[in-house]
């Protein structure tokens, strides 16, 4: 916004016009707002609108201390309420269960999955990457790039 | 962290730590432009990554949304109830914050009673409004508590004991079978098979307030062989 060319004031005949009707709306509102700014430039800071700050401001207890519930019941007083309470119990051990011990370990996994990748390449391979491959070429060129179509000489003929 | 600090204090842990990242101000403290200034007397508390707070001794109890209170219903007035949480303004309940209850389906709640309630609406220009649902509309653990004993405790010991660490609870249900709703207004209900129980567990609660865990094992195996011998 800041590289756009600064605006001509247009005239008051001009947006009294009708086809004129929304910029005049248009232009009545950036006045508007240019008053109230004005007016409260004493308090609402330029500093206050645009910093950011890092500070997120918690006013509840429970979240800072992660407090419990405060709704118990303690050997059959209240049948409901220990219900809920096992229910809640059990959704947390759910939440918290250890992971399971790896049968195959990382290490193995990612051998296997290249193994794969190189039988999926073998199974895709051009006839120049097969011949490539037997002879034991060293460059690699031949298993990647295509040969570019090279145009004949217009001479050459 | 067991700091001791008094308002005016600026916490510069705080400042240098929200220069990184953002940073969490729990209740007790304030933020004036990249300063962290306490407010309220009391120990600061850190938890990780990046929370501050206070725990402060305090009896008035400041509506915060979120929190579970226990108010009693001072009267009826059109479409809601007029409920003393102990904070400046009473709060209003309305009809339909029950579970079940539609408007031809009034729920049983008369003045006198006594609820467990969660603050939807706490600022300090509006007055507070208390539901009995939870977010699914379901009655859950809120609702009227019938029966029982109200005792005023102050903030911080209710919050002592709804802590995951403290024993409290845990060793008096040795003792004995009990039922307990703790809001965090220092309010807190209590119900045992009998009179004599319910006052002992009070006064248990009560005495819990400056012990540390040890202690409180202590007091309450005290009230176990005085109830039952």
């Amino acid at each position: 916004m800041s590289t756009k060319k600064a605006r001509p004031r247009l005239s008051k005949g001009i947006l009294e016009m009708k086809f004129m009707q929304r910029t005049k709306a248009k232009v009545d509102k950036e006045i508007e707002d240019a008053e109230g700014r004005e007016m409260y430039s004493q308090e609402i800071t330029q500093k206050m609108l645009n910093g950011n700050s890092n500070f997120i401001i918690e006013p509840s207890f429970m979240h800072c201390e992660n407090l419990i519930e405060g709704r118990l019941s303690f050997r059959g007083m209240n049948p409901e309420i220990e219900r809920l309470l096992e229910l809640e119990q059990a959704e947390r051990v759910a939440n918290t269960q250890h992971e399971q011990k790896k049968e195959v370990s990382d290490k193995e996994m990612a051998k296997f999955f290249q193994a794969q990748q190189v039988t999926m390449q073998k199974k895709f391979q051009t006839k120049a990457q097969f011949k490539a491959k037997r002879n034991n070429f060293e460059n690699t060129s031949w298993q990647s790039k295509k040969p570019k179509f090279q145009k004949p000489d217009n001479d050459s003929e | 962290m067991t700091e001791i600090v008094l308002p005016g204090d600026r916490i510069s842990a705080a400042e240098e730590l929200a220069k990184l990242k953002k940073v969490i101000l729990g209740p007790g403290l304030r933020r004036e432009n990249e300063q962290v200034v306490v407010c309220k007397a009391g120990r600061l508390n850190y938890k990780e990554p990046n929370a501050y707070w206070i725990d402060s001794y305090q009896q008035r109890y400041v509506p915060v949304r979120g929190d579970a209170v226990i108010g009693v219903v001072t009267a009826k007035a059109g479409d809601i109830f007029r409920v003393d949480i102990g904070a400046h303004e009473q709060a209003s309940l309305s009809y339909l914050a029950f579970e079940s209850a539609t408007k031809k389906n009034r729920p049983d709640v008369n003045p006198g009673d006594v609820l467990y309630g969660r603050l939807i609406v706490a600022s300090r220009d509006l007055e507070p409004e208390l539901v009995c649902v939870n977010s699914i509309g379901k009655k859950g653990k809120l609702g009227v508590l019938t029966d029982g004993f109200v005792m005023n405790c102050s903030l911080n010991l209710a919050r002592m004991i709804l802590r995951e660490n403290c024993p409290l609870l845990r060793s008096l249900t040795k003792e004995m079978p009990y039922e307990i709703a703790v809001g965090l207004n220092g309010r807190i209900w209590l119900k045992a098979k009998s009179l004599r129980e319910t006052i002992a567990l009070g006064n248990a609660i009560l005495a819990a307030e400056n012990a540390s865990n040890e202690e409180m094992s202590k007091i309450c195996e005290n009230i176990g062989n005085i109830l039952f011998t």
